[in-house]
């Protein structure tokens, strides 16, 4: 479904925001606004209190989130409506320590229930097939990452245990806008296709047109995280400027 | 599994680190078999930090409990506490690995100071991120740090805390993954830094061990220490883990309910900094504030091998707040002249409810590191 959409939708930039920032109405009309813009799929961040794959930007949006009360409850109450007015997959992005504690079985299914499509999962274990099969049988993608830094079997591994896309990390660091993506991105995302039988998609440091076009070149789609998240951060009013933004990337 | 004490610990990273990970447990594996690599290790140890520690007879506060007091003297160790032992074993391991930039997080300092020292004995460059919030609590240790050449970043996020420092030098190491090596300084973290860590410091519980045998003939009925991550208790544990020993790890109680660091008494287990263990965290999996007077123990996750311990039974954790540890603090410099950092202090504390049932047992207890840094914080304690 997720791959599919990416397919068929003539915009390929996928937005991340993050949930509850500065409340989770926001969100919801973020959802719609950047709906109606064309993307093909959103992913949505849950916010996590020690998001160690994150820089500056996405740390802060989780930071305010939860201090505006984010709650997971209070999340569940919300997605299945997103879902369903969206029409497009909406996919979560959380840390695996909120899983874990509110049931692993259980939220997987949940998130099922309300319509998710996907979810991605920055902290895996290593061995990350217990995971993989309870997405799997529950109708939910797990979207994996793969990192500049993995090697052509630990790539074969991971392909063997993804669907929707493969998210294909384009720098080694954190998330956060990069002035310059890195020379050898080409030839990295020629590689994951070589392997890859599904979407290959790009993302971390990603803020410009231009950027996004050479991107777009190689790559099936590409995700911009925190240039949104700052557009709502700084904003009066979170949903135009998110929109822009995202215009912005893709016109 | 690889990297698993029971269903703890693992390796639960960015995929961006997991190859770091392949190549230094590999490089530790293949250190850890070379003798050259030992004999530095071992020759660094004496004529450098100082080894063997002592073990000192504490005859005053044995009599004052009731008990049989040793205490493991590593606040005598080089720079003031074992967070030595463990630096110079992984300064050899980054030079073995061909690393030239070094970083680390620190809670109290001492881990920072030691990292610092070891950089400077070997000429590499340092960086200490240290949480905003210790800075001011620790600030002597931060002035050592920069007179050893470290530079010393300071974490605001979060709690400015322990914690924040690990997660900064975390992303810090994702982005600098081939010119870099994180000397991470407790027995936390992915795999295979909680064995690694214990590898090193498991020389305070072979030398604990011999000495107390030596000494006195025959095995102790307790080994006490302090649990923070926990490598000092952990490094101690080791030498006694098959033994008829009674081994006891003491947790930060803080200032009681909901202000502490206990993760093992009040933790459910999660994942926090790439190891699944006991983390002190609320039903959303948020990891929560922790507090203790001793900034080594201000962690809300604890090393995996002390969860496993914990649920197998083969260790117990107990309490101490921070009014006891002050007590102690103040105790055992009256009676024995001995200055001991508060973090060393809860186990020394934890000695009172232990008489309670076991007088006249013999016990070691780790006295991890001495209390000069801790001054301020105590007279402010009023102590």
């Amino acid at each position: 479904m997720i791959a599919e959409s990416i397919a068929k939708s003539s915009q390929k930039v996928i937005p991340y925001i993050t949930a509850g920032l500065p409340d989770l109405e926001t969100t919801g009309q973020i959802v719609d606004a950047i709906a109606r813009a064309g993307a093909p799929a959103i992913e949505i961040g849950i916010p996590f209190s020690d998001p160690t794959a994150d820089g500056p930007v996405l740390q802060e949006a989780s930071h305010l989130a939860l201090k505006a009360g984010f709650t997971m409850d209070a999340l569940f109450s919300r997605l299945s409506e997103w879902c369903s007015s969206s029409h497009i997959p909406i996919i979560v992005m959380t840390y695996i320590n909120p899983l874990l504690r509110k049931g692993m079985r259980k939220t997987l299914r949940r998130f099922k229930d309300c319509g998710i499509s996907g979810i991605i999962i920055p902290d895996l274990p290593r061995d990350a097939s217990g995971v993989y099969n309870l997405c799997s049988s529950r109708g939910l993608a797990l979207i994996r990452l793969l990192a500049p830094t993995t090697k052509r079997e630990r790539a074969k591994e991971i392909l063997g245990q993804c669907s929707g896309f493969v998210y294909a990390v384009s720098v080694a660091g954190v998330t956060g806008p990069r002035d310059d993506l890195p020379d050898g991105l080409e030839s990295q995302v020629r590689f994951i296709k070589g392997l890859a039988n599904i979407p290959v998609c790009v993302g971390f440091g990603v803020s410009r047109k231009s950027q996004v076009d050479r991107i777009l070149k190689i790559a099936d789609g590409v995700i911009v995280g925190s240039y949104l998240v700052k557009g709502i951060m700084h904003s009066h009013d979170p949903v135009n400027a998110v929109t822009s933004a995202y215009q912005d990337l893709v016109e | 599994m690889r990297g698993y004490f029971g269903e703890f610990g693992g390796q639960y990273v960015a995929e961006t680190l997991l190859p770091a990970l392949e190549e230094l447990e590999d490089a530790f594996y293949r250190a850890s078999k070379d003798k050259r690599f030992k004999d530095e290790f071992d020759s660094l140890m004496k004529d450098y930090v100082g080894r063997p520690t002592p073990m000192t007879h504490a005859k005053r506060l044995s009599e004052h409990f009731g008990l049989d007091v040793w205490l493991k003297r590593e606040d005598l160790c080089h720079t003031g506490a074992h967070k030595i032992n463990n630096a110079i074993g992984q300064i050899l391991l980054a030079r073995f690995m061909g690393k030239k930039r070094i970083i680390a997080e620190t809670g109290a300092g001492q881990h920072g100071v030691a990292t610092a020292t070891a950089c400077a004995l070997f000429g590499l460059e340092c960086i200490i991120y240290m949480g905003s919030e210790d800075i001011k609590r620790q600030h002597t240790n931060v002035e050592r740090m920069r007179l050893l050449g470290s530079e010393v970043v300071p974490v605001e996020a979060g709690s400015a805390t322990l914690k924040d420092a690990v997660s900064e030098a975390i992303r810090d190491w994702i982005s600098n993954i081939d010119t870099t090596y994180y000397l991470l300084g407790s027995a936390v973290g992915p795999h295979p830094y909680p064995t690694m860590v214990k590898y090193f410091q498991s020389v305070i519980g072979g030398e604990a061990r011999s000495q107390i045998l030596e000494r006195k003939n025959c095995l102790p009925d307790a080994v006490i220490a302090c649990v923070g991550g926990g490598s000092n208790a952990i490094g101690i544990f080791s030498a006694f883990i098959d033994d008829p020993v009674e081994l006891i790890g003491v947790e930060a109680y803080g200032k009681g309910d909901g202000m502490h660091a206990a993760s093992i008494s009040f933790g459910v287990p999660g994942v926090l900094h790439g190891a699944y263990s006991f983390l002190i965290q609320n039903t959303d999996g948020q990891i929560l504030g922790t507090h203790s007077i001793a900034p080594g123990l201000d962690y809300p996750g604890v090393g995996p091998e002390h969860s496993w311990l914990s649920t197998t039974g083969r260790a117990s954790y107990s309490l101490v707040d921070d009014s006891q540890a002050l007590e102690a603090y103040a105790l055992l410099n009256r009676l024995e002249g001995i200055n001991p950092a508060l973090e060393s202090a809860h186990a020394i504390a934890y000695l009172g409810t232990y008489a309670m049932k076991n007088k006249g047992k013999t016990v070691i207890v780790n006295l991890s590191g001495r209390g000069d840094k801790d001054l301020d914080i105590v007279l402010e304690a009023g102590i």
